[in-house]
């Protein structure tokens, strides 16, 4: 599917590296010390299925797999759970994403609500089932559902601000390639 | 979930989905090992966080420091107010300031008529805030030293005036303190005056509340909690904070600690309270034998 060269298609990989890490790093900056009523977007997550609808050839399921066990184990999660989910509901968009290239953004951000649901739930729902202490109940609802009304933003900045656009056709004819 | 529909892509070979099996297994693999021996894993996420946040120190602090300088220049629009309020509190503190000098110069007598000799190895490290937990549902804290500067899984961290939290992990630069506030954070405390020893218990909220209450009867709001020393983790007499009823009419602790702006820890070092053991070969019916060496220390 790549028709960029090598290291075209590997800046934009690391693109997304760098953005995993700059969300990241935002997290972790020291000025919430207090224990919050209220919990933001999981920006990560958004990015992550913003891209994947986009781009897959710009996710290798190995980069994901690192980028979020990196931030499993910087952000105090169990490790591995919650990439685990994420490397399985990014597949399943990058899979989808021949069908979703042509659909319009309502589709999109309907299958991708219904993925960032599955992800909630299920990461709950694990923790249930090997006995892991539980974070709030109503901090994760809100989690969910700020991702929700959230995806849209990350979207835009992900096609106009990034340039992660779906492949049209006519895209690499300049270059003499068949799509 | 969606599981099998990422083998269904069209031109996906079979090195590809062999890749992606090896990948969920890996991850769930690392899952099930934390959650065997989760120890280990935390000692191997310690060290990670170790090799990655001090090399983002260098931004950290600009940008930080600046979020920071435009939260106060909002401050500065109710200064008036703020000047008012301070100058009210300010008269309070000079009334308290004299009782507290009374009571230094009585205290300080009394100490040199008993000849109390205080602990002299409740010393302290100062350590940095270099980042937070980063999550809503986990309350901790990283500091810039470790196990270079001798610091032990356990002490107790205070940010000078009340308890903060413990040191739960130890990497070579850096330590995490997990907060009080912590919903797995269990401290035993003493309530004074009474004497009542409870356990406070992180809940993820900021004034975290008190159970295993003997008698909540003779507990008063703004009663102090203090760390009773009990289980050896911490030393006794560290003031947790004041007790505050919520609206359901739960104690709870209203913390001593400026929790909104964490910025420089103390951390005690202690070494573990000695304790006495063999009592009956210390009261014989003949008379107190003298085993002064028989007290070792715990842990």
């Amino acid at each position: 599917m790549s028709e960029l060269s090598p290291l075209q298609l590997w800046t934009r990989r690391l693109g997304f590296v760098a953005l995993a890490l700059f969300i990241v790093f935002l997290h972790l900056l020291p000025l919430q010390t207090a224990p919050q009523s209220w919990a933001g977007p999981d920006w990560l997550m958004a990015f992550a299925f913003a891209w994947a609808v986009r781009r897959p050839d710009y996710m290798p399921a190995a980069m994901l797999a690192l980028v979020f066990l990196m931030a499993d184990l910087l952000l105090q999660r169990p490790p591995g759970l919650w990439a685990l989910l994420m490397l399985v509901a990014c597949e399943s968009l990058k899979s989808q994403s021949r069908q979703l290239r042509a659909a319009t953004f309502p589709t999109e951000a309907f299958s991708v609500a219904g993925l960032i649901i599955a992800v909630s739930i299920g990461y709950r729902l694990v923790l249930v089932v090997f006995l892991v202490d539980l974070p709030p109940l109503s901090l994760e609802i809100m989690q969910m559902i700020m991702t929700l009304a959230f995806y849209p933003l990350a979207a835009l900045v992900t096609h106009s601000l990034m340039g992660v656009r779906k492949i049209v056709p006519g895209d690499y004819v300049s270059r003499g390639r068949r799509l | 979930m969606a599981k099998d529909r990422s083998s269904s892509v069209e031109y996906a070979g079979p090195m590809r989905r062999l890749l992606l099996t090896v990948l969920i297994l890996v991850l769930a693999g690392t899952f099930i090992i934390w959650r065997i021996d989760s120890p280990r894993v935390e000692r191997f996420r310690a060290q990670m966080t170790d090799r990655i946040v001090p090399n983002f120190d260098w931004a950290m602090a600009p940008i930080t420091g600046t979020i920071n300088l435009i939260r106060d220049f909002e401050s500065y629009r109710r200064i008036a107010e703020q000047n008012r309020e301070l100058r009210r509190e300010l008269r309070q503190m000079q009334a308290w300031k004299e009782a507290a000098l009374q009571l230094e110069q009585e205290n300080a007598r009394l100490l040199d008529l008993n000849n109390v000799r205080l602990d002299p190895r409740l010393t302290y490290i100062t350590g940095v805030v270099l980042a937070d937990s980063g999550s809503p549902f986990r309350q901790s804290v990283l500091l810039n030293v470790g196990a270079r500067d001798g610091l032990v899984e356990g002490w107790a961290t205070m940010d000078g005036i009340g308890l903060v939290g413990r040191i739960s992990g130890v990497a070579k630069n850096t330590s995490r303190v997990l907060l009080v506030t912590d919903a797995s954070s269990r401290v035993p405390a003493l309530i004074q005056p009474s004497g009542q020893s409870a356990i406070v218990t992180g809940d993820n909220s900021a004034t975290p509340p008190i159970d295993f209450l003997e008698n909540p009867d003779l507990v008063r709001p703004g009663d102090r909690v203090v760390t009773s020393g009990d289980g050896g983790v911490f030393p006794a007499g560290l003031l947790i904070g004041q007790v505050a009823a919520d609206r359901v009419g739960r104690l709870r602790v209203r913390l001593a600690a400026d929790y909104e702006r964490l910025e420089f820890l103390r951390v005690l070092r202690h070494y573990g309270t000695e304790s006495v053991s063999d009592t009956q070969q210390v009261l014989t019916p003949n008379g107190p034998r003298t085993l002064a060496s028989e007290a070792r220390p715990d842990e």
